[in-house]
């Protein structure tokens, strides 16, 4: 008796011709309601607009607050008759520091008449060198000022501590509240936009639902029905992504240069190397979420349509 | 291509039961006429067979493939095999006569040059070439089934399978379907066709499986549309 043709084939290996088709098939799913796929165009830039944003600004702060950190210095003063040899051997072993300096007390007696100018006489008029050993250390983030402190007043060779307390504690919160705000608009920028794509290419579904009935009963393979929608999704995404980034980054040279001539001491980023980095990064976003929405919208449609119960 | 069926009992949930224990062999190049009451199993037995259902009970083998075990990615390859004409047609509107034809062809990745050559001459041989640039909704009843009939056709299926065929045309227009579907079989295809229609079934002898209830309630070689204590 006859074997049943072609049923041990395996789908998913796609010809040429049908890739063919499966591109008409997009650029049609893209034109036939073409106000859907504009307002989920629009949409989508939209959202990626500020998804880019937030994305911006959240790296904006964390560059300004290194830059804060990085001169952020703690200075500890030995106690009289003592050197900082001790200290220092102990510090060296602490992970979160990034430089140390010792500061003999001739040494510190120039930097203070450095920093005082006219009224350094006032500190000749003293005789002997009053100031002690110092140290100054710098940390590679502010939120380790603190504990690092608390451990420099217990150690027995230290007579006092000076550092910005009060602005490394500001910085460190404000940098977590920033972070996590930016963090909260990102994600709900990202579950927006995967929605709006999902539900695009659903109403996309939905209005082929008879032809999809009738491919699936002539032997169209799942991968070819699938495939128009998922592109159509990775391309609305793509897009979207795409419009936004020009916009972004036609605007930011612009920005740039309004911060530095209103707040000069304000850094903002304005490595090209970074920023391109960044641009890839958001388009790459936007095709991967454009990708993923679309691919759970027909997947479980055409699983359901396909598979008889 | 030969059809077995063996035990089938189809249940709908919750407890419709819509065929029941149903032993059918129909053999390659056979044309079957399956008659029968409205709700006496046809359709879900068509439905059985291009498995857009499975049996709850019982095994369907086609072409010594059991239906049951089939796997999933091995279905579109099986459908490629059947030729299916629904009640309702099911044709798409916004695309042309043409376009309806091709387009089964598309969706199996064939040659747009071989697309052109097999659609012309499926058209032509439903006498619907001259029309191939109308949409379905300019079409007649007959023309529209013609064109449902040419869809299915265009795979060269082994077997045909026909729901309700001339169900809503004149005397004149269902012979001429007849007609189409006795060429088709008379090119080796196996043809099932459920319908109604007594007098295409009397007219043109072939047999007939009779359904009642969602059993076989007869099976004749060249059977009439009511036996003939009936009458």
């Amino acid at each position: 008796m006859a074997e049943l043709k072609g049923t041990s084939g395996e789908e998913g290996t796609l010809s040429m011709m049908s890739f063919k088709y499966i591109m008409r098939d997009t650029m049609r799913l893209l034109t036939r309601h073409w106000g859907l796929s504009l307002l989920t165009l629009v949409t989508a830039v939209s959202l990626f607009f500020l998804l880019a944003s937030s994305a911006l600004f959240s790296l904006n702060v964390r560059h300004f607050v290194s830059e804060v950190e990085d001169d952020l210095v703690i200075s500890v003063f030995i106690k009289e008759g003592e050197d900082a040899s001790n200290l220092v051997a102990n510090l060296q072993e602490v992970d979160f520091i990034k430089d140390i300096r010792v500061i003999p007390p001739e040494k510190g007696l120039e930097h203070l008449k450095a920093k005082i100018g006219s009224q350094a006489r006032a500190v000749t008029l003293l005789g002997e060198n009053p100031l002690p050993w110092s140290v100054e250390i710098q940390v590679i983030r502010s939120a380790f000022i603190n504990p690092l402190v608390r451990d420099l007043l217990s150690f027995p060779d230290v007579e006092d501590v000076v550092y910005a307390g009060h602005l490394a504690e500001k910085l460190t919160k404000v940098s977590a509240v920033l972070n996590r705000l930016s963090l909260s608009v990102l994600m709900l920028a990202i579950i927006i936009t995967a929605l709006v794509l999902y539900n695009t290419v659903k109403i996309a579904l939905y209005t082929r639902e008879k032809e999809i009935g009738i491919m699936l009963l002539v032997g169209a393979t799942q991968t070819y029905i699938a495939l128009p929608f998922v592109l159509q999704g990775m391309f609305l995404g793509t897009l979207g992504s795409l419009l936004a980034v020009s916009m972004i980054a036609g605007a930011y040279p612009s920005v740039i240069e309004i911060i530095k001539s209103t707040l000069p001491f304000i850094q903002v980023i304005d490595d090209p190397v970074l920023l391109l980095r960044f641009y890839v990064i958001l388009v790459g976003t936007g095709m991967t979420l454009g990708w993923l929405s679309s691919w759970f919208a027909v997947h479980k449609y055409i699983v359901r349509a396909c598979c008889p119960d | 291509m030969e059809i077995r069926l063996a035990g089938v009992t189809k249940v709908y949930e919750p407890d419709i039961t819509a065929l029941e224990d149903i032993y059918l062999n129909i053999d390659k190049g056979e044309f079957v006429y399956l008659v029968g009451t409205t709700g006496s199993g046809k359709t879900t037995l068509l439905r059985l067979i291009t498995r857009e259902i499975i049996p709850t009970r019982g095994q369907i083998v086609v072409a010594n493939t059991n239906l049951r075990n089939m796997r999933n990615s091995a279905l579109p390859f099986y459908r490629r095999e059947l030729g299916v004409v629904f009640q309702d047609y099911r044709l798409l509107h916004h695309l042309t006569v043409y376009e309806n034809v091709a387009f089964v062809l598309e969706s199996t990745g064939t040659q747009p040059r071989v697309v052109r050559d097999i659609a012309s001459r499926v058209l032509d041989d439903v006498g619907l070439w001259r029309l191939r640039k109308h949409y379905p909704l300019q079409l007649s009843g007959g023309e529209q089934q013609r064109l449902a009939i040419a869809r299915a056709m265009v795979n060269s299926p082994s077997v045909f399978i026909a729901d309700e065929p001339t169900g809503n045309l004149d005397l004149h227009t269902s012979e001429d379907i007849m007609q189409l579907l006795l060429s088709i079989n008379a090119a080796g295809t196996t043809v099932l066709v459920a319908t109604h229609d007594q007098y295409l079934v009397d007219a043109y002898r072939q047999r007939v499986v009779e359904l009642h209830n969602g059993r076989i309630k007869r099976d004749e070689r060249r059977g009439r549309y009511f036996v003939d204590d009936e009458f």
